[in-house]
């Protein structure tokens, strides 16, 4: 990653009234990215914590500003919420002496498949795969298809690498439902990877009950003495779930790289 | 550099921001909550700036502080920072953008934004918001965001255009006004538009009053 001392990064995160764990990943990754010391500045703006999306390019002193959406898929927070809040016009946007560069969201990234398979591997290190279910889940909404389509996309890479016995993927909004994941799986050992941000109320906290491993929602992952056990035995079955992809380490050199191609794309603008 | 500004504030004579206090150290800035400036000596002692986001996560039964202006703070710690920057980075992690915020305001590069503007902004599940009527929202701002348990931001936007904003007590909406009650020298700590926890109370209210 070439430096960007004369630039700042604002990573925009969902964030969460509810779960303090939500809006860890973001920090994490900014801390990692301010440790490089690449940029002048790093910030993190939030949707529903603080500083708020409306506060965070305030902070910013820097002229030359790159905002990268902490999220998993494009959608409704990166199509409509974030550039309404921030006042984006577009990938560039001009005002008061700033230059403000869009990124694509970091799910986007193409080495998401390979990050998936390394959770599914380390999630159920003693499992072959060529005789496991894999079972990517993700948020999926009827206000967006472009929520299910990313992780369908990450479906089709992995299921191109041939590694799996079976590849699905399920969803907490839209069908195939995860609460179905019996009949939508074959194997007798299933690998779960939620294609999502944070170990957060959805990853953590709901999708646990939809799969039937917990009967109601536990307390945040932070505020449990062990994340989870696995496996979980289940009707004859053995599931190993997994933490979510966005809390990944390598999460920081995806975010940088999504910056690098956004200048790959925008040539003209990127002169800072 | 606004840390630069905030290091001559200090040199000023200003010395806390909501419920913390600072103050220039034998080695840098010293910030802790102001109900331990008695008793520092008891308090465990904290050196890098990202320890305040953790410090500021969690009140002191342990509850997820998701609301960063609640006058819940824990007490017990004492940041030791090494310079103005660290000073600031830990300040907007206790009070994210404050201080960028009342610097814009002052300079006139930030505008407060009316009640109204923000919910007919909102859409998806917050659309409903854009119904609130003036005395819905009149009351819930008196609850929702009253200095004594909620928040202690300054509130500077009104809920009409143009409309300056009017809640009760005055001292709310007055910026020189400590909203903690200490009168000290206090930065501050502006609300210069509904946050989104207040927008979705709204909807809140509005479900309930539509069952």
């Amino acid at each position: 990653m070439v430096e960007k001392g004369k630039s700042s990064l604002v990573l925009i995160g969902h964030g969460s009234t509810l779960n303090p764990d939500s809006s860890a990943p973001t920090f994490q990754h900014a801390d990692e990215i301010r440790r490089r010391k690449l940029f002048a500045e790093v910030y993190c703006g939030f949707w529903k914590e603080e500083p708020s999306l409306r506060e965070v390019l305030r902070m910013v002193e820097s002229d030359d500003i790159y905002v990268v959406p902490n999220f998993i898929s494009e959608g409704y927070f990166t199509e409509t919420i974030i550039p309404r809040e921030l006042e984006l016009t577009g990938p560039v946007t001009l005002r008061s002496g700033k230059t403000i560069k869009y990124c694509e969201p970091v799910g986007n990234d193409p080495r998401m498949v390979d990050l998936l398979l390394h959770r599914a591997r380390e999630s159920a290190p003693d499992v072959p795969p060529d005789k496991a279910s894999l079972l990517i889940v993700g948020h999926g909404t009827s206000l967006n298809q472009k929520s299910a389509e990313a992780a369908q996309h990450q479906v089709t890479g992995i299921r191109e690498r041939r590694l799996y016995a079976e590849v699905s993927e399920a969803y907490m909004e839209e069908a195939p439902f995860i609460a179905d994941w019996r009949k939508n799986t074959s194997q007798s050992h299933v690998v779960i990877v939620p294609f999502f941000i944070a170990d957060g109320l959805h990853s953590y906290q709901d999708i646990p009950v939809l799969l039937g491993i917990e009967s109601a929602p536990t307390a945040a992952a932070s505020q449990k003495e062990v994340f989870r056990r696995n496996p979980f035995f289940l009707d004859g079955r053995e599931l190993y779930y997994a933490s979510a992809i966005g809390t990944d380490p390598l999460m920081a050199d995806v975010i940088l790289d999504t910056i690098e191609r956004f200048d790959r794309k925008h040539p003209d603008d990127t002169a800072a | 550099m606004i840390s630069d500004e905030l290091a001559r504030l200090i040199r000023e004579g200003y010395n806390a921001l909501g419920e913390l206090e600072f103050t220039e150290s034998p080695t840098g800035y010293r910030l802790y909550h102001w109900a331990d400036r008695n008793s520092l000596s008891l308090a465990q002692v904290y050196r890098s700036a990202e320890d305040a986001r953790q410090i500021a996560k969690y009140d002191a039964a342990g509850a997820y502080r998701a609301l960063k202006g609640t006058p819940n703070l824990p007490r017990g710690w004492i940041l030791e920072l090494g310079n103005i920057k660290d000073l600031k980075r830990a300040l907007d992690y206790f009070y994210p953008g404050a201080i960028a915020t009342w610097l814009a305001y002052r300079e006139g590069k930030a505008r407060p934004v009316c009640l109204r503007e923000t919910l007919n902004r909102q859409t998806g599940m917050y659309r409903v918001t854009r119904k609130l009527t003036g005395s819905q929202a009149q009351s819930l701002v008196k609850e929702f965001c009253r200095s004594d348990g909620r928040c202690l931001r300054t509130i500077l936007w009104g809920i009409e255009p143009e409309r300056p904003p009017d809640f009760h007590p005055s001292s709310k909406s007055d910026p020189a006004v400590d909203q903690t009650g200490q009168n000290r020298a206090a930065l501050p700590f502006l609300c210069m538009e509904a946050c989104n926890l207040l927008v979705a109370a709204a909807r809140t209210g509005l479900k309930k009053s539509t069952r």
